[in-house]
């Protein structure tokens, strides 16, 4: 049975919200910007667009294409409300709501069309109930796979509905730049176009031994990209792979070279990643540590620890005890910790008191800190730094579960 | 200037489904009718349950914040239109 695929897209997502909060801002070239000094545009109105402003500029370059646009800082708990009321909205259509990111969602609307009529009345459903609760606009893309759909969205942007029936997939695909398609980045085209492929026709119709041999098991996945070929399915948020790590990691406001500012910044880190793992009752087998240098160089070290570690101390010792082991030959511009081998955690009690004394405080600081909030109880060496918690929404958000990382 | 910490007296319309809807609120004396409320969006610190407003009145934007566990108003943000 062929498949019908939707993948749903908030347009210029932040800034539509702002815009719909504040009046003044509709119709202007408005901007999200990160609250941290050294940020970056984190996206644009389509009025701002218009004068070349794109994600990831620097606020610098960005008021150069655009002299009068307007910067808001970002407001992460209203974006995250927002995307979880509209995938709210989603799942009235069917359970079947695989949240992308923040701002994109794939639906298996398949089984739904007898309920709701027609896959058109569908979108008409869903584009006027986010324009009504939350006004703003949304670009749908329908077709018989994620990646086509994905494809479809962005062919109609802002305020766009695109269908790709299954027989114009040969023709839409033909003289298509293999770019267009989502999971080929920038490396990949580059390593596509030194084997002569520049659109998905030649990438379909390319010898798939030798895509095979040039990428490995991934060349018979993009031979199949080629031809619009999909099958991966819908996945709903309960039925999705377990989680395999917790971490967090942080852009830090100066580049830092002292060992003690590092480990100030390691065990808020630490605290994080060990707060939303007892939150979720898992423990990590393994400590990562990830470094990134003011050149960008970046690199991730992991120690096996003798047993699973959920504890902020734990943690924070076990990356403090890997960053002891790398000599630092620039300063630090990102820092992350991470837990990984997740499982279980125990719920036996450690054989020596101070290690008993030391689950207990943890134990009693999560309850100050579950009553109000994250930070309200601190490690006394915290107590100076000014910015706390989260102030990225991740890639991986997800409305619900362990992916539901807290944003300030 | 005002004070983000400042209680303020706000009047509610509370509707079916415990929908909260804010009419007017009272800063520096005097009351303003809000004309439209533009999006509200529920934070969590802890268990206390945040349910902030952004409303406008004929001037201004205003973020009203209210804590469901005290019962209690706080003005966030005001910003010229």
């Amino acid at each position: 049975m062929e498949r019908t695929i939707m993948h749903i897209d908030m347009n210029a997502f932040f800034a539509s919200v702002e815009q719909q909060s504040n009046p003044a801002l509709r119709g202007k070239p408005v901007a999200v910007s990160g609250s941290e000094s050294r940020t970056v545009i984190l996206t644009a109105s389509y009025e701002a667009r218009a004068y070349g402003v794109k994600t990831g500029m620097t606020l610098w370059e960005a008021r150069q294409k655009c002299p009068e646009l307007i910067l808001v800082p970002t407001n992460n708990r209203l974006y995250t409300w927002v995307s979880s009321r509209i995938i709210d909205i989603l799942r009235d259509y069917t359970p079947l709501v695989e949240v992308f990111s923040i701002d994109e969602a794939f639906l298996d609307i398949t089984g739904s069309t007898g309920l709701f009529g027609s896959v058109e009345r569908i979108c008409s459903l869903i584009k006027s109930r986010i324009r009504e609760d939350h006004g703003i606009t949304c670009s749908i893309g329908i077709a018989p796979n994620k990646l086509l759909a994905k494809l479809a969205s962005d062919m109609q942007k802002p305020d766009g509905l695109t269908v790709i029936e299954p027989g114009d997939v040969d023709r839409i695909l033909e003289s298509l730049p293999v770019k267009e398609l989502c999971g080929i980045g920038r490396k990949t085209e580059q390593q596509l176009l030194m084997l002569g492929i520049r659109t998905c026709g030649e990438l379909g119709r390319f010898d798939v031994r030798l895509l095979e041999k040039k990428f490995g098991v991934t060349g018979l996945k993009l031979h199949y990209m080629g031809r619009g070929i999909d099958d991966s399915p819908v996945v709903a948020e309960e039925e999705a792979e377990e989680v395999k790590s917790v971490g967090h990691s942080t852009t830090l406001k100066k580049d830092l070279t002292a060992r003690d500012d590092i480990l100030k910044v390691l065990l808020q880190l630490a605290e994080m990643v060990g707060r939303r793992a007892r939150r979720y009752g898992v423990a990590g087998k393994t400590v990562h540590l990830t470094i990134r240098y003011t050149d960008f160089t970046t690199f991730e070290k992991q120690e096996i620890q003798p047993a699973p570690l959920s504890g902020s101390m734990e943690i924070y010792r076990a990356a403090a005890q890997i960053l002891d082991s790398t000599p630092l030959s620039h300063p630090v511009r990102l820092l992350g910790v991470r837990i990984s081998g997740l499982r279980p955690a125990g719920e036996q009690l450690p054989l020596f008191p101070e290690e008993r004394t030391g689950l207990r405080l943890t134990e009693a600081m999560d309850k100050v800190n579950n009553r109000h909030g994250d930070f309200t109880v601190m490690f006394g060496s915290l107590l100076d730094q000014r910015s706390k918690g989260s102030h990225v929404i991740s890639p991986a958000w997800k409305p619900e579960g362990i992916r539901n990382v807290g944003v300030d | 200037m005002h004070n983000p910490q400042q209680e303020i007296r706000v009047a509610v319309v509370f509707g079916p489904g415990m929908k909260l809807r804010p009419v007017w609120f009272e800063l520096n004396r005097r009351q303003h009718v809000i004309r439209q409320v533009t999006n509200s969006w529920l934070e969590r610190r802890g268990e206390t349950p945040l349910l902030h407003f952004h409303v406008t009145d004929d001037g201004a934007l205003y973020e009203l914040v209210y804590n469901m566990k005290d019962g209690v108003w706080k003005l966030a943000l005001v910003e010229a239109l």
